[in-house]
């Protein structure tokens, strides 16, 4: 599905491209094929197919159909530039999750818990120390509702609600759980979908060429408000912050078992939970994640030895 | 004698302490139970996925499970708590109609959310306005690496070496671009 739109984008930019006297086509091409290899799991080439750049032969028959580009389609070329060729500086990173936190903390407050926010602020920061990911300020809050979910934006902002909170037993657990967000983080897995969004976006601006301050560029480019924290993920990013999280706990000297654990209590909740609709939706269900799980760790944590840390855990009033 | 029952009696509470399961779960892959929570000790039996097992105790990443007639310690990835079944897509030879399908149907990343829910919802979320006052909160409360250092410290966390787990074989064939 969205591979059609993305060829229909290539074909659209490429005869637009040429309209405009640059020979935009064959680098376009090039570079979205390697955008869409890129994120792709290495599949075994078919045996006795004759080696072809995947997309490659459908974006050259598309083109053929697509329909010519109308006359007051403006492309803006710096966004344009940036979807196909650029990645988010740091700075553009925290501009984009401080926007979406914004929005998300004004559909959920913070707990009024200034112990509670510190002391996961504590215990996330110590996490991300192990992440590898130097550059970024990392923010940790709990958020006031009983939904059972927790999220992560752009540049370090990560979030639990209470409802997910009050289900933990030990710091392991929720060293588990802001580990998986922080995965999100480091991997940049919203940031991919940004990307993959905005040049269908640009694509979409040559409808409308009215000049946008920055602010509403980013604000345009995540949506309304919170919304993309609504949509989640694909969910090999889901499998994949699994297995990265466990293993940054595991750096961080807790046992590797605190968001198995976690996973084990959510997939013991009845199914209709109301808890739960919003996790479900944005996530596979955990008896899933825990196969997925299960398939990478094997043996390989056996030797792992680790904290759970039950007494210093902050109980939440 | 007496001295010895005491500690031994200490060690009983402490495993059924930890231990207060006895939960229903199911199988999510074939392997071994073992005698003890460890690969190393004498394998006891087998069980294969999608069977019934009943989770007996907890230790580490390890669930004490019994089946049937075999008792024995399994790897805590192999096994998932709850009545639910296999779970969701990526089991597709026993799908069927598990209690997790009430929720997830055949991809759970697709799911539709049953209206009347008291928690967050998309609606929430995308009707939500920036709220500068909570974000100024959030970033007050934020502490630096130093701090963190030092709280992890007081209980005696330190960096492990620990290599990253591999990315799973490309099982599941289909691309993340069709999944969205």
């Amino acid at each position: 599905m969205k591979i059609k739109l993305i060829v229909l984008a290539i074909s659209l930019v490429a005869s637009s491209g040429v309209a405009a006297g640059f020979d935009f086509g064959k680098l376009l091409e090039e570079r979205i094929n390697k955008e869409l290899n890129k994120d792709k799991p290495t599949q075994p080439a078919p045996a006795q197919q004759p080696a072809q750049t995947p997309g490659q032969a459908p974006a050259a028959a598309q083109s053929a159909a697509a329909p010519p580009p109308s006359a007051k389609q403006k492309i803006d070329a710096r966004q344009l530039g940036f979807a196909l060729f650029g990645d988010y500086s740091l700075e553009e990173e925290t501009r984009i999750g401080r926007q979406i936190s914004g929005n998300l903390l004004g559909a959920v407050p913070l707990v009024r818990d200034d112990k509670l926010q510190r002391y996961v602020n504590l215990v996330g920061n110590w996490l991300a120390l192990q992440s590898g990911r130097k550059d970024v300020t990392w923010r940790f809050g709990v958020l006031d509702t009983e939904d059972i979910n927790a999220f992560a934006a752009p540049g370090g902002y990560i979030f639990v609600t209470k409802g997910l909170y009050r289900r933990l037993n030990n710091e392991a657990e929720l060293a588990g759980v802001l580990a998986h967000e922080i995965a999100h983080v480091t991997k940049k897995h919203h940031l991919k979908v940004l990307k993959q969004s905005s040049l269908i976006g640009a694509l979409g601006q040559a409808a409308s060429s009215k000049a946008k301050d920055s602010d509403q560029v980013v604000q345009n480019l995540i949506g309304n408000g919170a919304e993309i924290m609504a949509r989640g993920l694909d969910k090999n990013a889901e499998f994949e912050a699994d297995r990265v999280g466990v293993v940054f706990a595991a750096r961080s000297g807790y046992t590797p078992w605190g968001l198995p654990d976690v996973l084990q209590d959510l997939a013991g909740l009845p199914a209709k939970d109301s808890r739960t609709g919003l996790l479900y939706k944005t996530h596979p269900h955990p008896a899933d994640r825990l196969a997925a799980l299960g398939e990478a760790v094997g043996g390989r944590l056996d030797a792992v030895r680790g904290k759970e840390l039950a007494d210093r855990f902050y109980r939440i009033r | 004698m007496k001295t010895f029952l005491i500690p031994a009696a200490a060690l009983m509470l402490c495993v059924t302490a930890a231990s207060a399961w006895a939960a229903p779960g199911t199988v999510l892959r074939n392997d071994k139970l073992y005698s003890q929570p460890s690969a190393s000790s004498r394998v006891t039996g087998s069980v294969a996925k999608g069977a019934s097992v009943n989770i007996l105790a907890k230790q580490g990443g390890w669930l004490r499970v019994t089946s049937d007639k075999t008792t024995g310690w399994i790897r805590l990835l192999s096994v998932r708590a709850g009545a639910g079944g296999l779970g969701g897509a990526g089991l597709g030879d026993v799908v069927g109609d598990v209690v997790g399908a009430a929720t997830t149907k055949s991809d759970p990343s697709r799911v539709v959310t049953v209206a009347g829910l008291r928690g967050l919802n998309d609606e929430d979320l995308k009707q939500a306005k920036f709220n500068a006052d909570e974000l100024e909160r959030l970033e007050a409360l934020s502490v630096t690496a130093t701090q963190a250092r030092n709280y992890a410290g007081q209980s005696g966390l330190a960096a492990v070496n620990v290599p990253g787990l591999p990315e799973p074989k490309p099982a599941q064939a289909s691309s993340p671009w069709e999944n969205n």
